[in-house]
C-alpha cells in the first residue's frame, strides 16, 4: 500500500512547530469550556489510537480491522488488575501500554510474514475473542463487566472528576506524537521509511522487514492500550459492549480520513470523524425520525465516508492539504522548481 | 504496410525506454528485431499491444495482430486445447484444428495441463494460441529464451512455414541473433532505446553496429548450425 | 444418537451456508485479489429478499430464485465500486468492501429493520435409518453440495468459467488474449452474490437472520477460505464442515453459542500455522 512519507520540509520546519504548540493550547483550554468532557476525552483517546495506527498502516502497509483488540487489552488490565487484584491504579497503567504492545508483537510476530488481508482479519478475530471471553470469564467482566474502577491516582494526588483525565489524555497524545515524531526520523525510522516504498528495495538494503514491521505494530499497540487503560478509569467501567467492531472499524476511517503515516493524521481523522458522528447522532434524534435512524445513519455514514475518501482523497486529509500549501508556497515565493527535479519530487510523493 | 512505428517515444516515469524509434513490417514479411536485454524490446512489443501508452510517436497497424509474449505466459492450470481455444476468446472460429494442422504435435498434447509441458512445448502451445485469433502479424517476443537451441530452431521452422503457407507476417524479437537472422529477410538493431541499424540479414551480420551493441560478445552461429 | 445426529446435521447445513459465502471469497480473490467483506452482508440480503418475497406470496423456489438473482446484482454493484477505479490496490478495494458492508447494514436496517428474521422454509423431517433428521437443514447442505458440484462443471466446461481462471492464473496473458480484467472481476462478484444470496436464502428458515449475522457470516466464511488456501473450493467446503460441525458439538456439549469464537480459533490456528511454514521455507 502506497503511502505519503514524511517529508522533511524545512522552509516550512519552524512554523510547524508554532503550529503544533498552538493546537495543543487550543486543545488545553476546550475542557474549561464544556460542561460534559466525554466526547473531548473520547474523541482525544480515539486521536492517541489513530496516532499508533496511522504509523502502522502508512509504513507497514497493513491493515489492521481490530485494533481496538489492543485497547481492550489497555482497558482490562487497569479494570481487572485494580477491581480484582487491588493493584496500585498508576501501575496497572504503567501496565496498559506495555501489554498493549506485548499482545501485538505476539500477533504481529506470525501474522506479518503473510499477506495483508490475514492481519486485517486476524486482529479483527482476536477482537471478537476478547470480546467472548469478557462476556464469559469471571476474572475480566463475565458478561457484566467491570465496575467500580477506582480513579487513578499518583501518589496523594487523586485524579476526580472528568478535567484531570483530559489533560491526561491530552498528555498522552501529545506523548504519542513526540514517540512516533522520534521514530520515524531516527535511524530505525529511516528503515521503515524506505520500507514504505519498496519492501523489496528496503529487504535488500538490508532493512531487517518483519521485525521492523512488528515495532511499529507493537509500538500502535501501546498506544492502543495507553488510551484503553486511560479510558478505563474515565468511564470508569469497562464490558464487552465497550469495544465493538464499529468502533475498530472507525479507528480505520479515521487513519485513512487524516492521511496515513503522517504525525497529524491521526488528530485530524479522529477530530474530523468524532464531530461527523456526532453530527448525524443529532440528526437522528430530531423528533419524527424512527428510533433506527441512529444505527442507520451511522453505518451509512461511516461507510460512505470510508468509500468516498478511498476513492476520491485516498491519500487522506493531511497530504493533500499538505500539498496544496506546498504548491501554493512554492508559487508564491520560490522560483520555479526545474523539471528533473519536479519529477524526483512525485518520484518520492509516490 | 501491417506494422508502421514512427518515432515513437516511451518512457516509465523518468526512465526513457524507447528514444524515437521507426520500424516498419510489409506485408507477409519475416523482420528481425535484435538487441541485447535491456535495449527496448518489450517495451516495444507492449506499446505495439497498447498495454503501454507511448509519450509521443505513432504505431499503425494494417491488420490483425496477435503476440507471442515473452516467457510463454501459460494458462497453467488449463489443458493445452483450453489455452488454445483462450487465444480466439475475442474471436471466431474457436476450433483449434488449423492450429493443430500446422502444428501437429499440440493435437498430441490438447488434454494435458499447460504447466506439465516442457518449455519447448509450452512455447508452441503460446505460438499457437496467437494463432488462433487468425492474425496477419505474429509479434514473437524472446522465443529461444530457456530454450535448447535445436528446439527454438523448430520453432522458427514452424514459423517460416506458416509465413509460406499462410502469409502472415512475422515480427521476431530476439536477443538471439544467429535464430533471428535464420529466418528473417530484414533486421533492426535496437539498443538502449534507439535503432542503431537497419538492413537486409545478410548485410546486417558484418555491420559494426551489432557488435557495438553486444559489446564484444557475439553469438552469430547460436543456432547449432 | 438421536441428539448427536441433530446436532451434526445442524452443523452441516451451517456448514453450507459458510462454503458457499466462503466459495464467493475465493472466486473473487483469485480473479481480483481482493477480499470481499461485504460477503456476509450478500447472506443477509439473501435471507431478508426471500423473506419479503415469500411474505408477499411469491411461490416457494421462485422466491429464492429472485432473491439470489437480485444478490447476483448486488454482487456487480459491489464489485464495481470496490474494482471499478483503475489502479485500486487490492487492499484499498478491502477496504471498500467494508465501507460498502457497512452501508448495506444501513439499507438493511432502513427497510426490514434489525429483528432476525426467519422466512418459511420447508418444515417437517425425514427418517433415514431410524433417525429423525430435520429436512430443511439436510436441504441446506445438499444445495451446497450441489452448487459446489455446478460451479467446478462451470469453470472446468464452460468457456467464460475457463476464462475467468485463466483471469485469476495469469492476468497478463489473459489480457493479451482480450480477456478483460475488469469485466473478469465484475463477473467474479456477481458469482459471490449468488453464492452469498444463496448461503442468506438457505440458512434463514433454521437460523434466523439479522444485520448482527453479517459479522459472523464473513468471519466464518473467511476462516472457511482460508482452509482452502484461498485456492481451493472443495477444501474450502471441507473447512466449513469441519468449522460447522465442530462450532455445534462445542455449542451443545459445551455452554452458550460459541459457534463464531470457534470460526475466530480455527482461523487465527490456520494462519499460524502457514506463517509458521512460511518461516520454516525462508530458514532453508
Amino acid at each position: 500500500m502506497s503511502t505519503s512519507a514524511v517529508r522533511v520540509r524545512p522552509s516550512l520546519g519552524r512554523a510547524r512547530w508554532i503550529a503544533a504548540i498552538v493546537v495543543f493550547i487550543v486543545l488545553a483550554v476546550i475542557p474549561l469550556l464544556l460542561n460534559d468532557l466525554t466526547f473531548f476525552v473520547q474523541t482525544v483517546l480515539a486521536a492517541v489510537v489513530v496516532t499508533g495506527l496511522s504509523l502502522f498502516m502508512g509504513y507497514a502497509g497493513q491493515v489492521s480491522l481490530g485494533q481496538s483488540a489492543f485497547v481492550a487489552v489497555g482497558g482490562l488490565t487497569v479494570a481487572a488488575l485494580t477491581v480484582n487484584l487491588g493493584l496500585p491504579p498508576l501501575l496497572t497503567l504503567v501496565l496498559a501500554p506495555i501489554l498493549g504492545a506485548a499482545v501485538a508483537a505476539l500477533i504481529g510476530w506470525p501474522l506479518l510474514r503473510l499477506r495483508g488481508h490475514y492481519l486485517a482479519f486476524g486482529t479483527l478475530a482476536v477482537l471478537l475473542i476478547i470480546q467472548t471471553v469478557m462476556a464469559t470469564v469471571p476474572f475480566l467482566g463475565g458478561g457484566i463487566g467491570i465496575f467500580g474502577i477506582p480513579p487513578l491516582s499518583i501518589g496523594p494526588i487523586v485524579f476526580s472528576g472528568q478535567l484531570p483525565y483530559a489533560y491526561l489524555a491530552l498528555a498522552a497524545l501529545a506523548g504519542a506524537m513526540a514517540v512516533a515524531h522520534n521514530l520515524v526520523n531516527s535511524r530505525f525510522g529511516r528503515g521503515i521509511r524506505a520500507l514504505a516504498g519498496s519492501e523489496s528495495a528496503a529487504a535488500s538494503s538490508g532493512v531487517p522487514v518483519l521485525r521492523s514491521k512488528v515495532v511499529v505494530f507493537a509500538v500502535a499497540g501501546a498506544f492502543a492500550g495507553l488510551a484503553g487503560g486511560i479510558g478505563a478509569f474515565f468511564t470508569p467501567f469497562v464490558s464487552q459492549d465497550t469495544y465493538p467492531p464499529f468502533t475498530s472499524f472507525g479507528y480505520v476511517i479515521m487513519a485513512m480520513v487524516g492521511g496515513l503515516g503522517t504525525l497529524w493524521g491521526g488528530v485530524v481523522g479522529a477530530v474530523v470523524l468524532s464531530l461527523w458522528l456526532q453530527l448525524l447522532s443529532t440528526l437522528a434524534s430530531l423528533p419524527g425520525l424512527p428510533p433506527t435512524a441512529g444505527p442507520i445513519l451511522q453505518y451509512a455514514g461511516y461507510g460512505v465516508v470510508l468509500v468516498v475518501f478511498l476513492l476520491l482523497l485516498p491519500r487522506g486529509i493531511v497530504p493533500s492539504v499538505g500539498d496544496a500549501v506546498d504548491r501554493w508556497a512554492t508559487r508564491r515565493r520560490l522560483p520555479p522548481i526545474p523539471a528533473d527535479e519536479q519529477e524526483e519530487e512525485r518520484v518520492d510523493a509516490r | 504496410m501491417m506494422l508502421s512505428v514512427d518515432d515513437l517515444v516511451v518512457r516509465y516515469g523518468a526512465a526513457t525506454a524507447l528514444d524515437g524509434v521507426s520500424l516498419h513490417v510489409d506485408d507477409a514479411e519475416l523482420v528481425a528485431l535484435v538487441g541485447p536485454n535491456g535495449a527496448g524490446k518489450t517495451s516495444l512489443v507492449n506499446a505495439i499491444s497498447g498495454i503501454v501508452k507511448p509519450v509521443s510517436g505513432r504505431i499503425e497497424v494494417g491488420g490483425r495482430v496477435a503476440q507471442v509474449p515473452e516467457g510463454r505466459q501459460m494458462f497453467g492450470e488449463l489443458s493445452v486445447e483450453d489455452n488454445l481455444r483462450l487465444g480466439a476468446w475475442r474471436h471466431r472460429p474457436k476450433d483449434p484444428t488449423p492450429v493443430y494442422e500446422l502444428l501437429p504435435d499440440l493435437r498430441r498434447l490438447r488434454k494435458q495441463r499447460a504447466d506439465t509441458l516442457s518449455g519447448g512445448q509450452q512455447q508452441m502451445v503460446a505460438v499457437g494460441r496467437a494463432l488462433m485469433a487468425q492474425p496477419d502479424l505474429l509479434v514473437v517476443d524472446e522465443l529461444s529464451l530457456g530454450l535448447a537451441p535445436m528446439v527454438a530452431s523448430q520453432l522458427v521452422e514452424h514459423l517460416a512455414t506458416l509465413n509460406r503457407t499462410r502469409g502472415t507476417a512475422v515480427l521476431l524479437i530476439e536477443q538471439e541473433i544467429g535464430l533471428a537472422f535464420e529466418l528473417c529477410s530484414r533486421a533492426y538493431v535496437l539498443e538502449s532505446g534507439r535503432i542503431k541499424a537497419e538492413g537486409p540479414t545478410a548485410e546486417l551480420r558484418d555491420a559494426p553496429e551489432l557488435q557495438d551493441a553486444y559489446f564484444g560478445g557475439l553469438d552469430l552461429s547460436g543456432t547449432g548450425e | 444418537m438421536q441428539a448427536l445426529l441433530t446436532y451434526i446435521i445442524s452443523g452441516l447445513a451451517l456448514a453450507g451456508s459458510f462454503a458457499l459465502i466462503g466459495s464467493g471469497m475465493v472466486v473473487v480473490y483469485r480473479v481480483t485479489h481482493v477480499l470481499n467483506f461485504a460477503q456476509g452482508m450478500l447472506a443477509v440480503f439473501g435471507a431478508m429478499i426471500s423473506y419479503s418475497l415469500l411474505g408477499g406470496m411469491l411461490p416457494h423456489g421462485l422466491a429464492e430464485l429472485v432473491a439470489v438473482i437480485c444478490c447476483a446484482v448486488i454482487g456487480v454493484a459491489i464489485g464495481v465500486i470496490a474494482i471499478g477505479k483503475p489502479g485500486t490496490p487490492p487492499m484499498i478495494s478491502l477496504l471498500i468492501t467494508l465501507g460498502i458492508g457497512m452501508i448495506a447494514q444501513a439499507v438493511v436496517i432502513a427497510i426490514w429493520g434489525q429483528d432476525p428474521v426467519s422466512p418459511p422454509g420447508i418444515s417437517g423431517s425425514i427418517q433415514i435409518l431410524g433417525v429423525n433428521l430435520a429436512t430443511q437443514r439436510l436441504l441446506v447442505f445438499l444445495v451446497a453440495l450441489v452448487t459446489f458440484a455446478l460451479l467446478s462443471l462451470f469453470f472446468a466446461r464452460t468457456d467464460i468459467g475457463k476464462a475467468l481462471t485463466a483471469a485469476a492464473a495469469n492476468p497478463r496473458a489473459a489480457r493479451l488474449v482480450g480477456i478483460h480484467p475488469l469485466a473478469m472481476g465484475l463477473v467474479a462478484f456477481a458469482i459471490a452474490g449468488a453464492l452469498g444470496g444463496l448461503a442468506g436464502v438457505l440458512i434463514a428458515p433454521t437460523t434466523a437472520v439479522s444485520v448482527s449475522s453479517d459479522l459472523p457470516l464473513v468471519l466464518s466464511g473467511f476462516a472457511a477460505a482460508i482452509f482452502g488456501g484461498l485456492r481451493s473450493p472443495w477444501m474450502t467446503f471441507l473447512g466449513a464442515v469441519i468449522l460447522g460441525v465442530v462450532g455445534q458439538l462445542v455449542a451443545a456439549y459445551g455452554n452458550g453459542s460459541y459457534q463464531t469464537p470457534i470460526a475466530l480459533l480455527m482461523m487465527l490456528v490456520i494462519m499460524i500455522v502457514r506463517a509458521g511454514r512460511m518461516a520454516t521455507e525462508e530458514a532453508k
